[in-house]
């Protein structure tokens, strides 16, 4: 006993004790040759694995993805993240002789559930990579789907969904099936955008002059507004109330906010200088004697 | 738009030490930096538009060196583009395997640059006339280039710039074609081309356009034609484009 004791507090002891662990893993099996141990070897790889492809895709993103366009850049990491993954769950099943198809074939009809279970899933991952594959918008785009009222910052086409930043700041997360399928209109695309305006003016007061004093105020205080293509100006209706004229105005891309929420203002305030009337909606009523 | 008091002297481009304070008079712009510490300075700017621009400078030593110098025209309202769109006020007719040479003005803005040792920074940038800073485009909105655009006026020769919103840039035109051509307009990258100062006035890089047949199209290939000038280069921080030619279509 003592001599054993003895074997167990030097090296030996410990290597023996190890050894002894290690067979008894090696000795319970789980299903199909899968044995305690080699799960753990497979554990220890697959984290390994994971240790690699975490640092290769912090690698990726700090040295190599500022020069890549930002989408391209995160599929890249993808790529190498769930790559090394890969590569790892293979070395574990071809180190440890693992044979799955035996696996395989008894969960045929359990996949068959499963798949009928998962067609959304399986349906939003295709439509990812067809996101992916075909780019409709770019991550940081601008974008507008009308078929679900959202406008917003694309953030993200994920494996499942994708994420669109709205402009009240809150995060909408999309279904890519749903996504891929709708109508998808980038307001990112074009170097320059339109912005326009309604405004009606009364009958008494000159259309020329009105569009002078707009043209004229519009050059002065919006600097965003482009000087060529001008801005437009189209008389759309003569109203029950006014003359009512459209006002079309291009600005950069990025400048929305320059352009649109204030091209009324600006209208407005070069009317009152002018001293042209908007009038207010009026209806006249003739009384008959009879 | 405020107005200047009669008889104020404009300053001129040109390097300033700052001691205690300087005050830096341009049309309907005020500039003025004071000592406010040992080695601190403050600056301060209200443009033609009232907009104001307060900064704080802290320093190595008891004095600040900066320099007042033409810049490119890209910069205000926001930087969005490096190229130029020049209207001609006047078309300019070109018979059939002729050249030409004109000045016109171009616009320019101002810049302030703090001197260091070694290199200048960008501390500042104005604009004195910023109604003629507008954008403009040329080609349709889906694939165009958005440029600044400016309407501008013939010169007469290099000495005949407008101090402080225009410098006189030499534009030489080839006509190579077999037909005569009228020129109304020209859109190149400003990028490459330096600027130069003498006093208030200034000049910049001229270019190059050569109207010519390439396959079954007439185009306009506009290169930078680099100045050789004893008047003061004005720093830049811009980095060059790689880009350094556009070719425009002929109407």
């Amino acid at each position: 006993m003592g001599n054993k004791y003895d074997q167990y507090y030097n090296g030996d002891g410990i290597r023996i004790m190890v050894l002894e662990f290690l067979q008894s893993l090696s000795d319970t099996e789980i299903v199909g040759g899968l044995t305690l141990l080699s799960l753990l070897i497979g554990g220890i790889i697959m984290a390994a694995g994971i240790i690699i492809a975490k640092i290769a895709k912090m690698v990726f993103f700090k040295y190599y993805a500022p020069t890549l366009p930002q989408d391209t850049a995160k599929n890249f990491g993808k790529l190498i993240y769930f790559g090394i993954i890969v590569i790892a769950f293979l070395t574990f099943t071809s180190s440890q002789g693992l044979d799955f198809s035996g696996l395989l074939v008894a969960g045929g009809i359990f996949a068959v559930v499963i798949g009928f279970a998962t067609q959304s899933v399986v349906s939003n991952l295709i439509s990812g990579i067809f996101l992916m594959v075909e780019k409709p918008a770019k991550q940081g785009d601008t974008i507008q789907i009308p078929d679900m009222g959202i406008s917003g910052t694309l953030l993200d086409i994920g494996t499942f969904s994708s994420k669109v930043r709205k402009f009240d700041g809150t995060v909408i997360r999309i279904p890519n099936e749903k996504f891929f399928t709708s109508n998808i209109r980038s307001l990112t695309v074009s170097t320059v955008r339109r912005a326009e305006a309604m405004v009606g003016i009364a009958y008494k007061d000159d259309i020329d002059d009105a569009i002078s004093a707009i043209k004229y105020e519009i050059s002065i205080t919006m600097p965003f507004v482009l000087r060529i293509p001008e801005p437009e100006f189209r008389v759309e209706e003569l109203g029950d109330s006014s003359v009512n004229i459209q006002v079309l105005v291009w600005h950069p891309r990025d400048d929305w906010s320059q352009a649109q929420p204030i091209l009324l203002i600006t209208i407005k305030r070069a009317l009152d200088k002018a001293g042209i009337e908007i009038p207010f909606p009026q209806r006249v009523i003739r009384e008959s004697k009879d | 738009m405020s107005s200047e008091p009669e008889g104020v002297n404009f300053s001129n481009y040109g390097i300033y030490e700052v001691v205690e304070n300087l005050e830096i008079y341009l049309p309907n712009t005020t500039v003025r930096i004071e000592k406010i510490g040992e080695k601190a300075f403050s600056y301060f700017r209200k443009d033609s538009e009232g907009k104001v621009v307060e900064k704080m400078i802290p320093t190595n030593s008891h004095t600040l060196k900066i320099e007042l110098a033409p810049i490119r025209p890209l910069n205000h309202p926001a930087r969005r583009t490096g190229y130029v769109f020049l209207k001609f006020d006047k078309e300019i007719y070109l018979s059939q395997n002729s050249a030409a040479s004109i000045f016109v003005h171009c616009p320019i803005e101002i810049g302030v640059f703090v001197i260091h040792e070694s290199h200048r920074e960008s501390l500042d940038w104005i604009t004195c006339n910023p109604i003629n800073s507008r954008f403009g485009l040329y080609g349709p909105p889906d694939s165009g280039t958005l440029c600044k655009y400016a309407e501008v006026t013939l010169a007469t020769n290099f000495s005949d710039s407008i101090p402080y919103v225009e410098g006189v840039m030499k534009i030489i035109i080839e006509n190579n074609l077999t037909t005569g051509q009228t020129v109304s307009k020209v859109i190149f990258p400003i990028t490459d081309n330096s600027l130069y100062y003498e006093g208030p006035k200034s000049i910049l890089d001229g270019i190059k356009v050569t109207l010519k047949k390439r396959a079954v199209v007439n185009i306009a290939d506009v290169q930078t034609d680099s100045l050789d000038t004893d008047w003061t280069k004005s720093p830049t921080w811009e980095t060059s484009t790689t880009n350094t030619t556009m070719e425009m279509g002929l109407e």
